[in-house]
């Protein structure tokens, strides 16, 4: 809002900046004069870049989509925090505001050996997405489910699957961690599911193969320091990978093993 | 002419048309699915869903996103809910009701078959996304949550808090990348379709970028189907996401898909205001808050003082004055219109006199707080979060914005477009909204068209044609390839002084002014000739940094700008002929007394259905007529 | 689900931090027990020689002595596994700044590995410097036994050993103040209610086993050692 608490500062940026993967990157200084405050984060990236695309510059490349805080696209460290310095918030709705005149941001892409760097501020999450086709999901083909209100699920439980459920799968967790883990995103899905009536019949599968796709991808373990879900824009608790630990434990412990041969 | 915009609709009574249009359609038996190849674009809720599906029945599916990863896709964003008529409320909801509001509340310009489909498969939209693992909201006993949404007298939205389509998507996503595990379906992201190959009229593949890479690829199926959602980005300031584009469908109206109503856009009532000259979206507040906040501006012109000391008596609770029935709930073309009268009127509030207040003060005091914040505690934090301030005490400032687009390529009751073998689904195409869409309806038909409209359909297309293949080495693939390379190269050689996004803005600036929430003859006539100027320019004077042959984002926002630039050409013209007000097409010579919306059904009461003919060539308009059997043709009325 | 991609439990990420979990667990329980025990230095020698006699002499000494070379193993074991892996997944760049404000992390569960391979050299020297250390010999109550009480006066009369003792014995609190929140995160007990209440009692924990301990040569050095 051009609203009355509106102002403009200077900012200095100190930006990564890589062209590929293949190349070493380094930090580049800008200075940015009369920024609102009332602009997005990535808004004034964009003041940025249109600066350095009329100076025939490349401008910075990071990713983002629907700047309203939900696709999960957008992120980057802003001075050593996943998302920037505010809790539960994306880059896109992190704004000028909180910040003071005369600052330096330093920003960083997402660093992780599962997360390799594509240019600038973008990195490949694709790790995640290997993740979910390991077992994330409930495997009902379409047009076999009974009456929606068949299985009643108390509220308590449906609102916690829906907390874990709220997941945007941005990679802040695995970006904040000294360890590189992706345990928060891994339990968030595994507790999601594992919470609901219609994610029993794979539980014990599920979280199994989720757990060594994610050893597979390179992530680390958790050390529970709690930086994952300090960063989590959702505030996914840290409390589903509590759970997680225990459905594999559960699952270790008292798994069937399927008969051989049984396939179609 | 007339008879390519055959619509294919059933014989028969409404309620049987589908039942009756399944059996009768032909089969692709299970052995021979897997010889077949299918082509996704896009993995939205319309995307996702119908790649997963059929996937499952056994075709091979090639699923392509211009996203990182599938689940980015702007369905994410969609806050308030999705509509089935399951009538789990015991409030009169019945599928032929459901059917009823969604024509009545599209202004009679939708085909009444597609709606009563929609309707009819509602209800197992949601049983499917429960068994998917999806949690919506829930009653203390465990059953499902409704709540009400614009244009209904019944509660029948289910959500799942703000965050449905997110939910609902990763349900989608899920079942998508169950099948890429399984490998029937093929997944490549970061990949944009720059154009449609057709040989011997039909479909038959793509050309996409590799966005990683700049490669230029062919991929070769026996048909394709195109879900990549809508057009508002034409405005520039939008709720869309940023690469929400027409690219996709815009390639295939040129090699002869129709583009149907491109002037049926949604200014979607609720969104948070325009800041500043670098606000790059806007962003929306779901329609849901109208539940229990009430609207209002002060009665009095330039009524500065703080919302919190303007007492009852000097507000305007417009929308309750004027639509005493309905009230806050008044559907989205109508309340947005109401809220820019306001405007007119010198009554608007804030800063910039652009915006009207959506209130929670009474259902704070009736409700409470905390249950203000359960229902809509994320909305009012993101509300917070932008603008600096705290909805619980101060009344938020909301004015109409860009957010849904009812028109697109048309499509027949298989949704099938005009050319063979191209289908659309979801927001894509134009079918079952009219001019008007419902609030939570647009989830609705996304997953409606992907679950259970195309796994029977395309059944029945790839059962009657022979279906040869060719190879990307067919000059029809070498041929669009050139293309696509050609306009890149012609992109990437003009070095001229300005930015793709200062284009985009001035088009978006032109598109609001004269195509926006209401428009006249004079206006319109004004953006035909200032819209062909900015395009010269662009081709002209258009700066694209780096390289093609990887990453380059301003490459690929200047080839869906490029597409902008044409689009709204074309709405201006669908604008100008639709000599009538419907819906989100508010014409000011046509309109009653009291300013709402006058339909023309005599002259008007048909789809347009544009053909392009070439680069600056005025397209050609066709009419597709809608008859109505079952809906009485009406003058809508929310009073 | 096609076909599975399992590995066993034990060489999952997961299941090392359950084995670093339980392993972690007796070792805290034996800190405690060990520092508990050895207060008796503050009652009397012969108390304090007869408690060592007791718990050295008696058949349970063996097993017990097993399970924690054992688990120490294990627990420095995976350590170093998980360690390794953490590295490389965290990949060579560094980022310039650490987390900080609303998102920092507290100092003790960023550097588990630094004071565990402190500890890790306490262990031995602490092993080495009395278990295999000198051995003196007294009687009380008329059983002959080791003088362990005598050792401990020798050893921490010496600044230099003081301060080494204090060091570690401050960075074994340390350890144990995020390591044993953690115990319950890795078995998987716990929710977002008892969350808080864990954090506390770690916390509490490693603040006692570490005071604890810290008394016992602080005690020796001012009062008896220098007489």
């Amino acid at each position: 809002m051009a609203g009355s608490n509106s102002k403009k500062i200077n900012i200095t940026l100190k930006v990564w900046r890589q062209k590929s993967a293949k190349e070493a990157g380094q930090f580049m200084t800008y200075e940015m004069k009369e920024v609102s405050t009332d602009a997005s984060f990535l808004e004034a990236l964009d003041q940025l870049n249109e600066k350095l695309i009329t100076k025939g510059e490349d401008p910075v490349t990071f990713d983002h989509d629907c700047r309203e805080g939900i696709c999960g696209t957008c992120g980057f460290m802003i001075n050593g925090n996943a998302h920037g310095p505010q809790k539960s918030t994306t880059v896109c709705q992190l704004h000028m505001r909180t910040f003071s005149d005369g600052e330096t941001l330093t920003i960083e892409p997402w660093r992780a050996q599962a997360f390799p760097v594509i240019k600038d501020l973008m990195v490949d999450r694709s790790a995640f997405d290997r993740i979910i086709s390991s077992g994330g999901f409930v495997s009902v083909d379409t047009g076999n489910a009974q009456d929606a209100n068949c299985l009643p699920v108390s509220k308590p439980e449906a609102d916690a699957a829906f907390e874990s459920a709220a997941c945007i799968g941005c990679g802040a967790c695995v970006a904040s961690c000294k360890n590189a883990s992706a345990m928060l995103f891994v339990s968030a899905k595994v507790s999601h599911l594992a919470l609901l009536p219609q994610g029993q019949v794979e539980r014990n599968e599920r979280v199994d193969r989720m757990v060594a796709q994610m050893d597979e991808e390179g992530f680390g373990a958790c050390s529970t320091t709690g930086a994952c879900t300090a960063a989590c824009p959702k505030d996914i608790s840290l409390s589903n990978i509590a759970k997680l630990n225990r459905e594999l434990l559960f699952s270790t412990l008292l798994r069937r093993e399927a008969a051989e041969g049984d396939g179609v | 002419m007339a008879g390519k915009l055959d619509s294919k609709i059933p014989s028969g009574a409404v309620e049987d048309k589908w039942d009756d249009h399944k059996f009768h359609s032909k089969l692709v038996n299970p052995a021979n699915r897997r010889k077949h190849t299918v082509i996704v674009v896009g993995t939205g809720l319309a995307g996702a869903s119908a790649a997963a599906s059929l996937g499952e029945m056994g075709y091979n599916v090639k699923s392509f996103c211009v996203h990182e990863s599938p689940r980015r896709a702007h369905s994410v964003a969609a806050q308030g809910g999705i509509n089935a008529a399951k009538n789990y409320k015991n409030d009169g909801d019945s599928v032929y009701r459901l059917f009823y509001d969604t024509v009545k509340g599209g202004d009679f310009r939708a085909r009444e078959a597609n709606v009563y489909r929609l309707a009819q498969v509602s209800a197992g939209i949601i049983d499917h996304c429960v068994a998917q693992g999806v949690p919506f909201a829930r009653e203390y006993g465990g059953l499902l949550s409704n709540r009400s949404f614009g244009g209904a007298q019944v509660s029948r939205t289910f959500y799942a808090r703000g965050q449905t389509g997110q939910q609902l998507l990763i349900g989608a996503y899920s079942a998508l990348m169950r099948q890429v595990d399984t490998k029937q379906v093929q997944l490549f992201y970061r990949r944009e379709m720059l154009d449609l190959v057709t040989i011997n009229g039909q479909a038959k593949g793509i050309i996409v970028r590799n966005l990683l890479t700049g490669e230029i690829e062919s991929h070769e199926a026996d048909a394709v189907i195109i879900a990549t959602g809508g057009y508002a980005n034409v405005f520039f300031l939008s709720t869309n996401a940023m690469a929400c584009a027409v690219t996709a469908s815009w390639k295939a109206h040129k090699r002869g898909a129709y583009f149907a109503n491109p002037c049926f856009t949604q200014i979607h009532p609720t969104c948070i205001p325009v800041a500043g000259e670098m606000q790059s979206k806007l962003t929306l507040m779901s329609e849901s808050l109208r539940n229990d906040g009430r609207v209002w501006v002060p009665k009095t012109q330039g009524d500065k003082r703080p919302p919190t000391q303007i007492p009852d008596a000097e507000r305007d609770y417009y929308l309750e004055r004027v639509y005493p029935s309905y009230g806050n709930l008044a559907p989205r073309d109508v309340a947005s219109r109401q809220a820019k009268f306001r405007v007119d009127e010198g009554r608007g509030v804030g800063p910039t006199g652009m915006a009207v207040y959506l209130d929670f003060r009474d259902s704070i005091e009736r409700l409470g707080a905390s249950k203000v914040k359960e229902r809509y505690g994320n909305l009012f934090q993101m509300y917070d979060k932008i603008t600096g301030e705290n909805p619980y005490q101060v009344p938020m400032r909301m004015y109409p914005a860009p957010h849904y687009t009812m028109g697109g390529l048309w499509v027949d009751y298989n949704l099938q477009s005009t050319i063979p073998g191209l289908f659309v689904l979801g927001e894509a195409n134009f079918s079952d909204h009219g001019a008007n869409r419902l609030g939570a309806s647009a989830l609705m038909q996304g997953l409606a068209d992907g679950y259970f409209v195309i796994p029977y359909t395309l059944g029945n297309y790839l059962a009657s044609e022979k279906m040869e293949k060719y190879g990307t080495n067919h000059e029809a693939f070498k041929s669009a390839e050139n293309n696509v390379r050609s306009q890149i190269s012609k992109m990437m050689s003009i070095r001229g002084a300005r930015s793709v996004d200062s284009f985009h803005k001035e088009l978006g600036h032109v598109m609001w002014e004269y195509c926006g929430m209401s428009r006249n003859a004079e206006g319109l006539r004004k953006a035909i000739e200032k819209i062909p100027k900015i395009r010269e320019e662009f081709w002209s004077n258009l700066r694209i940094p780096g390289d093609a042959a990887y990453m380059n984002p301003e490459l690929e926002k200047a080839g869906r700008v490029a597409d902008f630039l044409e689009l709204g050409e074309l709405m201006c013209w669908d604008a100008l002929e639709r000599e009538e007000s419907c819906g989100g097409h508010f014409r000011e010579e046509h309109q009653t007394p009291d300013n709402e919306a006058k339909r023309d059904d005599e002259k008007f009461c048909h789809v347009a259905g544009w053909e392009w003919l070439g680069a600056n060539k005025k397209q050609v308009r066709h009419k597709e007529e809608l008859t109505f059997e079952n809906v009485k043709l009406a003058t809508r009325s929310y009073k | 689900m096609s076909a599975t991609i399992e590995r066993p439990y034990l060489l999952t990420s997961v299941g090392k931090k359950m084995v670093m979990g339980i392993t972690g667990l007796i070792w805290a329980g034996f800190v405690f027990s060990h520092m508990a025990g050895n207060m008796l230095i503050l009652v009397s020698p012969e108390a304090y020689n007869t408690y060592g006699h007791m718990i050295t002499s008696g058949v349970i000494v063996y097993p017990a002595e097993f399970i924690l070379v054992l688990s120490f193993l294990l627990h420095v074991g995976c350590a170093v596994s998980l360690v390794r892996g953490n590295m490389s997944a965290r990949g060579g760049q560094r980022y310039a700044m650490p987390t900080n404000g609303e998102k920092a992390v507290t100092p003790a569960s960023k550097t588990m590995a630094i004071h565990g391979s402190l500890i890790l050299a306490f262990i031995i020297s602490h092993i080495a410097t009395f278990k295999y250390g000198i051995y003196y010999e007294t009687t009380a109550h008329g059983v002959v036994m080791r003088d362990l009480h005598r050792l401990v006066m020798e050893v921490f009369r010496q600044p230099g050993f003081l301060f080494w003792y204090l060091l570690c014995l401050i960075l074994l609190g340390f350890h144990l103040s995020h390591g044993v929140g953690s115990i319950f995160q890795s078995l998987g007990i716990r929710n977002d209610r008892m969350a808080p209440v864990i954090n506390k009692v770690s916390v509490l924990y490693g603040l006692i086993v570490a005071l604890g301990f810290i008394v016992q040569p602080l005690y020796v050095f001012f009062t008896l050692g220098n007489r």
